[in-house]
């Protein structure tokens, strides 16, 4: 039904992740928010959880990533290895090439 | 912009995360339960229950526990939805008190 959706971004594509500032329901954490990482895999298609919070489900369903990013690019202070990685799930609407 | 989410701590000042194991309570299993039947017949989804203990002020939050919170959030829509009346938890809850609750029971 909403087999047309065309996902904006790719593996290996830089993305920065937008503060949309938005209130209520989000899955964004703040730690994230303004940090650059790498597509790591496109998900497939999604009800929208900041709809959905509110019971409104069913509603077009939209892209959701992986996204790869350097633990040392979300915390200053991190003193672990150099190549430790978190990976987290983001929708595409608070993503912007980078 | 908008406040952090009382739930969205990442990165904050904390102290040492409890690791200890505990095996859930019956009541704590029966909430999922119930929760998992109320979503399969459509009356909620998780992302509600999520909004619900989102908006908890944060005393009340710190003081609760993760059933706990939940088990507040599915009783406060299923109230907004009008599943259940507040009247009907209430003389429920009072029912049960009376009887003896069963919360330590595993």
């Amino acid at each position: 039904m909403f087999a047309d959706t065309v996902p904006a971004f790719a593996p290996g594509d830089r993305v920065r992740v937008v503060d949309l500032g938005k209130p209520g329901h989000v899955r964004t954490p703040f730690y994230v928010r303004e940090k650059t990482g790498a597509i790591e895999e496109y998900c497939g298609t999604f009800d929208n959880p900041e709809e959905r919070g509110y019971g409104r489900v069913g509603l077009n369903p939209i892209p959701l990533y992986r996204v790869r990013f350097r633990q040392f690019d979300l915390w200053p202070d991190y003193d672990g290895s150099e190549r430790d990685e978190l990976v987290l799930e983001i929708y595409e609407h608070w993503l912007a090439a980078a | 912009m908008a406040d952090r989410l009382v739930t969205d701590i990442g990165g904050t000042p904390a102290g040492a995360i409890p690791r200890e194991e505990r095996e859930p309570l019956f009541w704590e299993r029966q909430l999922i339960a119930t929760f998992n039947v109320l979503q399969q017949h459509g009356v909620l989804v998780i992302d509600e229950i999520r909004r619900t203990v989102e908006e908890m002020p944060k005393e009340a939050y710190d003081e609760s526990t993760f059933y706990g919170r939940r088990v507040e959030a599915v009783a406060d829509i299923l109230i907004k939805k009008g599943v259940i009346t507040a009247e009907e938890l209430e003389e429920r809850t009072r029912e049960i008190l009376e009887s003896g609750t069963r919360d330590h029971v595993r």
